[in-house]
């Protein structure tokens, strides 16, 4: 059986808030969570990106999950919405501090940027406005190769007659492109009282063109891999991943196996498979003196 | 004798203030899922939620709901319930919603399930208990609620004993 998740809870700077968020959404069912932060670039000047809240310092101890004896696993995510190729910067060292990078793309050259190019895991589907163009099946078709998924939120949709419009037409016109796979369900709630249960949400993808399994992996085994995705994302080819146990001014790709500059250090480098299942670590000295 | 299907929902509604909970009646419940499902799915929707539906059971302490579907179309029907935001009683709007926990073909399965999910409910108290003869109280209950007896003392014990864990 597979577990429940919501990849999207936003984030608000009242820690109370969505501390009753966390905890309804762990007495629900949902075993991992996501807190979603939204940066929305504007063309006049540079704005910083949101630097997510360590989760220990948000919520001091977590619910354990409905029906579970685990606690409820709580990631960080962010959301760019992009109205121009110039507000995604690609290998941005800001983007490495989240655990999960969405991509909400307004036009069609940036929807097709996007699900062919862009190292990213989430694309959103706007819900709160009439679509401005047509998911073509070449990009679509694109991203679900490369595992990306699209997202629907639900929540605009609870608080809205003409949003729920809305969010019905568009999810309806990607599941004709995508026919149901790699899409997943998420509240997008700003309050406990917007969350729904994951069987309800199942059955609300009845609404949205899904059909009953595509509707039941849209909260459970398309998030898990997404999730997946991310981890993998992080690591060169999926393969291996590194971590800098030295405190050293090496520029901010050091991540990359082939490091480039004059620098010494060390880095561990393991298997991916998350912090549970890794075998060892494998301490790599790394004496580059290139003259470059 | 070919008889009539139906669907059973198990539904909890969650508020944010526990204390609206006592105000819930069945009619309450009722007019709110006609109305959403009204809004939803429009006539058609209303003319089907109006052959076989019903609110079989309310328990206003721990906010349980039985609904009754035809078996035909209740996933339709179903699929209005997360529009739900307050429930409409005693002149008061009481913003909730509905989590469904479990639909079954018969309302004993349903039973069944509400008495263990109610024994779960208990297990996941039982830590936050403050003092020492609460937790003795609620670990009698825990042995209490298994269904023993028939079916009306099964329900009386599920209700019974989540409301202890109120305290």
């Amino acid at each position: 059986m597979s577990v429940f998740m919501d990849l999207n809870l936003s984030y608000s700077s009242d820690k109370s808030r969505l501390h009753s968020l966390i905890e309804s959404a762990a007495h629900l069912g949902f075993s991992t969570v996501a807190i979603n932060y939204v940066f929305e670039p504007t063309a006049k000047k540079k704005q910083e990106i949101p630097a997510p809240t360590p989760i220990n310092e948000l919520i001091d101890q977590l619910p354990i999950v409905q029906g579970r004896s685990r606690p409820i696993r709580v990631l960080n995510r962010l959301t760019v919405v992009m109205s121009d190729s110039s507000h995604f910067r690609p290998s941005s060292p800001e983007y490495r501090c989240f655990d999960l990078l969405a991509i909400q793309p307004t036009t069609e050259k940036l929807f097709h940027a996007a699900c062919m190019m862009y190292d990213v895991d989430i694309i959103c589907i706007s819900v709160t406005e009439k679509l401005p163009f047509f998911f073509k099946r070449a990009p679509v078709n694109g991203a679900v190769d490369r595992g990306l998924v699209f997202e629907v939120s639900y929540s605009a949709s609870i608080r809205d007659a003409t949003m729920r419009r809305y969010t019905i037409a568009n999810a309806v016109s990607l599941m004709d492109s995508c026919k149901g796979k790699n899409v997943i369900l998420s509240s997008a709630a700003e309050k406990p009282l917007e969350l729904r249960g994951p069987y309800d949400i199942t059955n609300l993808g009845l609404l949205f063109g899904l059909s009953d399994g595509d509707a039941k992996e849209a909260v459970s085994s398309t998030c898990r891999s997404v999730i997946l995705h991310a981890e993998t994302r992080k690591s060169a080819s999926g393969i291996i991943y590194t971590m800098k146990s030295c405190q050293q001014e090496a520029p901010p790709a050091a991540h990359r196996l082939q490091t480039e500059g004059k620098h010494n250090s060390t880095e561990s480098v393991r298997l991916v498979g998350g912090d549970s299942r890794c075998a060892g670590t494998l301490e790599v000295e790394l004496g580059m003196n290139g003259d470059q | 004798m070919v008889r009539v299907k139906s669907r059973y929902l198990l539904c909890e509604v969650n508020v944010s203030d526990r204390s609206q909970l006592l105000l819930l009646d069945d009619r309450a419940v009722a007019a709110a899922v006609k109305a959403a499902v009204a809004r939803i799915h429009g006539d058609y929707g209303a003319a089907l939620c109006s052959i076989r539906f019903n609110v079989k059971y309310v328990n206003a302490h721990t906010g349980t709901v039985f609904l009754r579907f035809p078996k035909r179309c209740y996933r339709l029907l179903w699929s209005a319930l997360p529009f739900i935001t307050s429930v409409e009683a005693c002149g008061q709007k009481i913003p909730c919603f509905l989590n469904c926990l479990h639909v079954g073909g018969t309302i004993r399965t349903c039973q069944k399930f509400l008495i263990r999910y109610n024994k779960q409910q208990l297990h996941r108290m039982l830590p936050k208990c403050k003092n020492k003869e609460e937790e003795e109280q609620i670990r009698r209950e825990i042995l209490n609620c298994s269904l023993k007896g028939g079916n009306k003392e099964g329900f009386e014990d599920g209700s019974e004993s989540e409301e202890d864990e109120e305290e």
